[in-house]
């Protein structure tokens, strides 16, 4: 019961996520910051106002953590499929150094 | 990007890149907005006193005390990069031992700064009100870049290393200044014009002499 609760906390805090939610948080990680950078910049200069540019870039760097650190559910909606354990799938087509598995 | 801490780390990485590139733009803007200070200065009134630099002080030394009238226009120094602008006012007149060299000192100074550094201000209430209303829903305001002084007395009285200063001729007073940006670079005043920099239009007053010492009650019980 203890291990369970463990390891349940443990998962939560790595907070793993499958190969294609990778490839989504590092497109999603440098196009958001760009263009928060972008805004920040343009509006800031045609405002001539350097704190609404200060409070742009900051609060689209926020945002870019919320939407990219938590491991949302979007990020594991392909996990890897990993074969059993058990010997009740067929192997025989699986060969290690050289040997048939099966 | 397989964990929370790596995920974290890399979205914090690429946000300190994007600062700074921002910072560089913003820096950037500075040199491509227009500079057209204009300022006319001059002399209104001058006198030689004799006086002591500190109140132990046995050395006695010669004081210029001046006036002057100012009128400035900076407004095109404030813009959106101006964290705040340091105006000052020299006197220099020619070394008595060198032809290259000047003897140069500030007479007066001021700082100006943007509305959002108004709460800073040492000033009354009253005062303060103000200043303030006078900014409401500003985030820089030009205006404050307009300077007109007359018969200014100046905050700190000059001497010279050797102590005299009477009958010192061709003395001339100059307006320079410094910009202070939020992201950038320090600028001072020009002296050669720089793209859309351009030189201080004026800033230069008449020459002018020191007069000679002022023999008076006021300074002698003074000195």
């Amino acid at each position: 019961m203890a291990d369970q609760l463990l390891e349940q906390a443990r998962e939560l805090f790595e907070g793993q996520i499958d190969f294609e939610g990778q490839r989504l948080t590092e497109f999603g990680a440098t196009a958001l910051l760009a263009i928060a950078g972008a805004i920040s910049f343009i509006v800031g200069y045609f405002r001539q106002d350097i704190k609404l540019a200060l409070f742009i870039g900051l609060g689209g760097t926020a945002v870019t953590f919320l939407a990219v650190v938590p491991p949302w559910p979007v990020f594991n909606r392909r996990p890897v499929k990993w074969l059993s354990t058990s010997s009740d799938v067929d192997t025989s087509d699986v060969f290690v150094d050289g040997n048939s598995e099966g | 990007m397989h964990s929370t801490v790596v995920r974290a780390q890399n979205v914090f990485g690429f946000f300190t890149t994007v600062a700074f590139a921002v910072a560089a733009l913003i820096a950037f803007t500075d040199i491509i907005s227009p500079r057209t200070p204009k300022a006319s200065v001059s002399m209104s009134k001058v006198e030689v006193v004799r006086g002591r630099p500190n109140y132990y002080s046995t050395k006695k030394e010669e004081y210029a005390v001046l006036r002057f009238n100012l009128n400035a226009d900076f407004s095109s120094l404030m813009n959106w990069n101006t964290k705040q602008l340091f105006v000052y006012v020299s006197a220099s007149w020619p070394n008595a031992t060198s032809s290259e060299l000047t003897n140069e000192a500030v007479i007066w100074d001021t700082i100006i700064t943007n509305p959002s550094a108004d709460h800073l201000q040492n000033i009354g209430p009253a005062a303060m009100k103000k200043l303030k209303k006078s900014a409401i829903g500003k985030t820089t305001d030009p205006s404050r870049g307009k300077i007109n002084l007359k018969n200014q007395k100046a905050k700190y009285q000059i001497t010279a290393p050797n102590g005299k200063l009477a009958e010192t001729n061709d003395v001339v007073l100059k307006v320079h200044y410094n910009i202070q940006p939020w992201v950038g670079l320090l600028t001072w005043t020009p002296q050669m014009e720089f793209g859309n920099w351009k030189m201080m239009k004026g800033g230069v007053s008449k020459l002018f002499n020191f007069p000679a010492l002022k023999v008076k009650k006021a300074a002698e019980s003074k000195s």
